[in-house]
């Protein structure tokens, strides 16, 4: 049976796991949640997704929620085919879970911080704290810098060849562009990363939404 | 040569990675960064840890930085030894614990840390608590624990029945939060359960008062 995935069309969390499905040659069928009505705080949503957020995926029965776990399971199952996106190689492996918890800690509180006080939060009704969006921005700029120092060694965030981590950028890094937060360009080897990875063909497919 | 954790032996992180050793049996030479000090700034550390946090192992001269992906190549390459499982071999297993991996650092570590931050980080610096932010903090920690006590209603740990790197993560700065006074686990049946199972594992006992 093709995978279900439940979601948003524009949520940054699903286009996560979409691009990855994309990566790995993964066929699947969109399921609408409409957040703008509620749809994933319902019971027949909480159900299945205890937090009410989305992306979930179900896969044959196997339910799986978070976006990163989402991810890690199809590049798994899916070894074999498409981009190869968690090495094996045991320090190879090591250095792949560096990198995507630099990601979870040092980018993703910071990008989607922003995300959320300059775009977000004025969808839900909410007003931009001015304050707190200007230290967000001053934090993510200290944190590309050691990007920068990382990024000059080596072509993405693990090592010589792309993986989840560097994936998992993409985004909320293209939602603050969008809202005006550069803080690639000024840096060499992060603008060489970030235009590599932002020009992948899977990312290109699903960056302006799936439906 | 004996593991070299770099770290301080109050950090949060640095006891977490302390505690991952306890439970692989691995023996490790705490060696110690001055934070207070700012010596985690400074160019000899910044070389090991280009954004300059703590803690960083050097397993032999192979160097890793990021508590939670340390937790998972030493749980990895001593998977046969001391508490099995932690990060679990079979597919659907395996995926779970991405779930919950993934859950807490999203839903927990961000508001559990927000609080710690206006209570006693800030403190620390001379800052003063933004009682708002405190209060957002708390709200939404909270609103996720009760996601937890549905989770926990159906399973003994985060991840399935048995204990995963993904619950012991929780422990520095849950800790901290209950420290604080705030009863978010004992007031929730499933997970005062499940938190104090994990609160009382030998291995944190051994350093949640310094690594």
């Amino acid at each position: 049976m093709v995978l279900k995935l439940y979601g948003f069309p524009t949520s940054t969390c699903t286009l996560r796991v979409a691009v990855v499905l994309k990566e790995k040659n993964v066929p699947f069928e969109y399921h609408n949640v409409d957040l703008t009505k509620g749809e994933h705080k319902a019971p027949g949503f909480v159900v299945h997704q205890p937090f009410g957020q989305v992306p979930y995926i179900d896969d044959d029965g196997l339910i799986l929620y978070e976006s990163r776990a989402i991810a890690r399971y199809i590049a798994a199952k899916y070894a074999s085919q498409g981009t190869q996106l968690i090495p094996t190689d045991p320090t190879a492996h090591a250095l792949f879970e560096q990198a995507a918890s630099i990601e979870t800690s040092n980018f993703d509180p910071f990008a989607s911080g922003l995300a959320w006080e300059l775009k977000f939060t004025t969808w839900f009704g909410g007003k931009t704290d001015e304050a707190r969006a200007k230290s967000l921005h001053t934090q993510l700029a200290a944190k590309l810098d050691a990007y920068e120092v990382i990024l000059g060694k080596q072509k993405y965030l693990a090592g010589n060849q792309v993986t989840l981590a560097d994936l998992f950028h993409l985004p909320y890094g293209s939602v603050i562009l969008d809202i005006g937060i550069d803080e690639f360009s000024s840096r060499p080897n992060v603008k060489r990363w970030w235009g590599d990875i932002t020009s992948r063909e899977a990312w290109v497919a699903v960056k302006d939404g799936i439906a | 040569m004996v593991l070299k954790l770099y770290g301080l032996t109050t950090s949060t992180k640095t006891r977490s990675v302390a505690q991952i050793c306890k439970e692989k049996e691995i023996p490790y030479e705490l060696i110690t960064v001055d934070l207070r000090a700012g010596e985690q700034k400074l160019p000899p550390h910044l070389a090991i840890q280009p954004f300059g946090q703590v803690p960083v192992i050097d397993d032999d001269g192979f160097i890793l930085y990021e508590s939670r992906a340390i937790g998972r190549y030493l749980a990895t390459k001593y998977a046969n030894q001391g508490t099995p499982n932690l990060i679990p071999t079979n597919p659907k297993e395996l995926a779970f614990f991405e779930q919950a991996a993934s859950i807490e650092l999203s839903n927990f570590e961000p508001h559990a840390y927000g609080v710690c931050f206006e209570k006693v980080f800030k403190l620390r610096r001379g800052l003063q608590t933004d009682e708002a932010a405190l209060a957002k903090h708390l709200e939404t920690l909270n609103a996720k624990l009760d996601a937890y006590e549905v989770i926990l209603s159906k399973q003994k740990y985060l991840a399935g029945d048995y204990v995963t790197l993904a619950d012991l993560y929780h422990l520095p700065f849950g800790m901290m939060v209950e420290g604080l006074g705030y009863d978010v686990f004992q007031r929730r049946p499933n997970v005062a359960r499940w938190w104090n199972d994990i609160s009382n594992r030998p291995s944190w006992s051994a350093v949640k008062n310094g690594a």
